[in-house]
């Protein structure tokens, strides 16, 4: 029973998370564009991932920060910021035209 | 005598001159229905805020000032002395940033900005007062032991692009086969604190390609650098004993040099150079001091809005801050111009600043076409202080295979024509 409760929580967590702030997503997202382009539309082989689905974004971005996926850069990056603010970068990017 | 009304009228002249390629044509009194922001200094910093300032807040008047039409970047400029580029790929303009984003842009050269009165003084004598101002002058070099003004053309710094990228590429390729490269590496703190180890190596490239007996010495004024480990390890197995690193406890203490005979005394010896390439110490750009920013040789700034410590209304980015712990990159100063432009825009509406705001940097260095390390790390600014985040960032691995080395190497290429459109287009 407390099993199924903590994935039932877990679950929650995962659906209820953060709402998104634009201005949270806009800050944390500046600096993104250095290597991936203004507002991630990028010009070269680093990944284009303006307009990218908000939730496979959030999970590469989790997968990079725990060390599941290895590049060789972003893991450096991704461990930067806390879950909600990969979140919001996500939010952010998913909401770019593409 | 030249009254108060006469003065303006050659302001307004002279000033909607410098704004005739534009098509609207601005007062040089402050417009009244809404903010003006001068942006003072086109390169890494003062690009990227001139046009995020845009992006942000389109209805503010941004107003870039800067000397030349055409920037040179630092960032590849080593693959252009090393003849692996030429001078027009590392070569930006300004056009992009009039046309699309609505940026007045004028090409002078910027005297003072007065604090007092919140106006920009031009040298030719035009003041452009503002809300808010911008400040990206980058860096001076310090002249001392013999290396004066003028001595840049006999041993040339290479360390602002343009010219002198130009100058030192041709003396590499006048040099003869056996001859020698020396490099003097500059004291802490400095700009691109690996750019002299990437130019050796990529020298060394060069060198191995064209003229394999030669050798480079670095005289360096510190006993330890940025990204060594890999350095050092990508030369034993790229260049062998190419390149000897000389740092400052063990031989590479420069006392004097001679610029114009290539010799650089040392407390050991009297080094005879080829090529000299003498990069001296360095401080903010003349601007900042002109401007009352500085406090010794750098500017003092609050953390989360880059603001000065000393005047009111001016932020300043880039190279000339102090901004530890982030280093003196093209990155920071890139990303410095955009939270100074988010934070201006919360400013100039009334609103709280981003509290606390984060920054990031990564540094690039090649040392082959093929053979790429990097540096990272994230920072949040605190009022005391920008602090890297501890589990984040970190180097390249020691170590690695070749695959990962030329990956390393193509992203830095990505990073480059990206970051450049960032800021210019
Ligand atoms: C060899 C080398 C390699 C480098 N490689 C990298 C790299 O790979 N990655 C990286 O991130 N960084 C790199 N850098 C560092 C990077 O070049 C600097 O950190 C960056 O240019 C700093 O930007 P800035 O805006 O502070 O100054 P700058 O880019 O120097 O811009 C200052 C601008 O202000 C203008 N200006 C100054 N005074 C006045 C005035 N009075 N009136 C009008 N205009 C004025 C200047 O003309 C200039 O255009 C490298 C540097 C060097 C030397």
């Amino acid at each position: 029973m407390k099993k199924l409760l903590l994935v039932l929580f877990c679950l929650c967590n995962f659906m209820y998370a953060v709402e998104y702030d634009a201005l949270q997503g806009k800050m944390l997202s500046l600096s993104c564009a250095s290597c991936h382009g203004t507002d991630g539309k990028s010009i070269t082989i680093t990944p284009y991932i303006a307009g990218m689905s908000k939730t496979v974004m959030y999970q590469t971005l989790l997968a990079y920060k725990n060390g599941e996926k290895t590049g060789t850069m972003m893991q450096k990056h991704a461990k930067g910021f806390t879950d909600a603010e990969l979140e919001q970068i996500s939010y952010y990017f998913s909401k770019v035209e593409r | 005598m030249i009254n108060r009304r006469h003065f303006n009228k050659i302001l307004v002249g002279s000033v909607a001159l410098s704004f005739a390629a534009c098509s609207s044509i601005t007062n040089v009194s402050l417009p009244k229905d809404r903010k003006r922001v001068i942006v003072v200094g086109g390169g890494f910093g003062g690009a990227t805020a001139a046009k995020y300032l845009k992006k942000f807040s389109p209805e503010t008047e941004v107003i870039l000032i800067e000397q030349n039409k055409e920037y040179y970047t630092c960032p590849f400029g080593n693959t252009v002395i090393a003849g692996i580029n030429d001078i027009d790929y590392i070569k930006h303009d300004y056009k992009i940033l009039e046309s699309k984003y609505k940026v007045k842009v004028i090409h002078e050269k910027v005297k003072k900005l007065d604090g007092a009165t919140n106006s920009v003084i031009l040298e030719n004598g035009d003041k452009i007062p503002y809300h808010k101002a911008i400040v990206s002058p980058g860096i001076d070099f310090k002249y001392e032991k013999g290396y004066v003004k003028g001595s840049e053309q006999f041993a040339p710094h290479a360390y602002k692009a343009g010219a002198q990228t130009t100058l030192l590429r041709e003396q590499l390729e006048g040099m003869q086969d056996g001859g020698t490269y020396v490099m003097v590496a500059p004291a802490n703190p400095f700009r691109c604190p690996p750019g002299p180890y990437e130019r050796v190596s990529l020298v060394a490239h060069y060198l191995k390609t064209h003229k394999p007996n030669s050798k480079i010495i670095i005289l360096d004024q510190k006993n330890s650098f940025s990204k060594q480990g890999l350095f050092q390890e990508g030369w034993e197995n790229l260049y062998r004993d190419m390149i000897e690193w000389r740092s400052v406890e063990f031989g590479g203490k420069v006392l004097s040099v001679d610029p114009k005979r290539k010799e650089v005394t040392t407390e050991d010896e009297v080094v005879k150079a080829d090529v000299l390439n003498y990069i001296p110490a360095q401080k903010a750009g003349q601007l900042a001091f002109d401007s009352g920013l500085t406090k010794g040789d750098w500017c003092p700034i609050n953390t989360k809005t880059f603001e000065s410590k000393l005047v009111k209304n001016i932020h300043v980015i880039g190279d000339a801050t102090i901004a530890r712990s982030m280093p003196k990159s093209g990155f920071s100063a890139n990303s410095q111009g955009k939270v100074a432009a988010l934070q201006i825009t919360r400013l100039l509406k009334n609103k709280p600043v981003v509290n606390p705001p984060k920054l990031a940097n990564t540094c690039y260095s090649l040392i082959a076409p093929n053979y790429g390390i990097t540096v990272a790390a994230v920072y949040e600014a605190h009022e005391d202080g920008i602090k890297a985040i501890p589990e984040a960032g970190g180097l390249s691995p020691m170590g690695a295979d070749p695959s990962f080395r030329a990956l390393e190497a193509e992203y830095a290429v990505g990073w480059y024509q990206n970051q450049t459109a960032d800021m210019f287009r």
